[in-house]
């Protein structure tokens, strides 16, 4: 009772929204759990990087041919490997979901982490563009042939904002300071 | 171990242990996790098409993915001969390391077994052998354990 006592004093004293979800996420069992294991968070970490080449290793192909490079591969047979990268960008979610869960503090005032989520939502956002907009002339571009414009930019924006997802992830702990 | 010791009291180890710029340690760790992700993610790629997924991908166009798995590997040789450099005596004996090391080079010599036997006859005759394929789930196998070891240096 006094235990729920401090935590109930603890969640009322924060003034923001952020300092509350610092104080409430560092309550919960999971990050317990987390930062109190030896093991957790290198196990974590290796799943992160290798969703991480997962992701890479499909998308970027898809992108260096959405800009026009190796022609005779057809759009249509390399989308249809994006489900290992769908899986990979999952890995990487929930890994990453858990660092954040477990350590909140290192990341919420955290430019680097802000600026990885920014990139995170460009590349999505021209996912969905390309989807939406370029989705039937991708399946009906014939192998060899050269991309219109608008493949070859959204290729370029893709490549580029997944690299900087890697980026400001990798400066997590040198810009803004986190662990 | 006195060449170990010569080499983290170098000035360029110690340039790397010492700065703060943002373009030593941390460009140096970025640009391995990019080097990560070019030699493993593609050969992942060309791992799975091997295994039978994105059938329509045609064999002969994906040998151009060899150089840049090659730039890959260049990248993180040298990355991570300067990593290696900036701790040697602490990282340089430890059963971990040692097994990274053995582990990438299982994973580097079974690229180039692949490659000799997808496209040993010429691309144009690239064909997926029983022996490719079992190359293939070795090499995923020992990169996912490369990279297992490479994070728990960090940690161990």
């Amino acid at each position: 009772m006094t235990q729920f006592k401090a935590w109930l004093d603890a969640l009322l004293a924060t003034t923001t929204f952020d300092e509350w979800l610092v104080v409430y996420l560092k309550s919960t069992a999971l990050s317990h759990w987390v930062v109190n294991s030896q093991w957790v968070w290198p196990i974590a970490e290796t799943l992160h990087f290798m969703g991480l080449a997962l992701l890479i290793g499909i998308i970027a192909p898809l992108d260096v041919r959405l800009m026009g490079f190796m022609p005779r591969v057809p759009i249509a047979a390399l989308k249809r490997l994006v489900p290992w990268a769908v899986a990979g960008f999952l890995t990487c979610l929930v890994t990453g979901a858990l660092f954040f869960a477990a350590t909140p503090d290192q990341y919420i005032r955290n430019e680097s982490f802000w600026l990885k989520l920014l990139f995170l939502a460009i590349a999505g956002a021209n996912m969905l563009l390309f989807e939406t907009t370029q989705r039937a002339r991708a399946v009906a571009l014939k192998p060899g042939a050269d991309t219109p414009a608008a493949f070859k930019a959204i290729g370029g924006v893709s490549l580029v904002s997944w690299l900087m997802v890697l980026y400001w992830g990798r400066m997590l702990p040198f810009i803004g300071g986190a662990f | 171990m006195e060449l170990l010791a010569a080499l983290e009291g170098s000035a360029f180890s110690t340039f790397l242990r010492e700065s703060i710029s943002i373009w030593a340690y941390p460009t140096v760790l970025m640009l391995h996790t990019v080097g990560l992700a070019m030699l493993v993610g593609l050969n992942t790629t060309l791992d799975l098409r091997l295994l039978g997924f994105g059938p329509g991908i045609p064999l002969a166009t994906l040998e151009k993915l060899f150089p840049a798995m090659w730039i890959g590997f260049w990248l993180n040789t040298i990355t991570g001969a300067m990593l290696f450099a900036m701790d040697p005596i602490n990282k340089g004996m430890t059963l971990i390391f040692m097994s990274k090391l053995a582990l990438v080079a299982t994973g580097v010599l079974l690229i180039v077994l692949l490659r000799r036997s997808v496209y040993g006859r010429g691309a144009d005759t690239a064909m997926v052998t029983a022996g490719a394929r079992t190359c293939a789930v070795l090499s995923l196998v020992v990169w996912a354990a490369a990279i297992a070891t490479g994070r728990f240096m960090a940690y161990v």
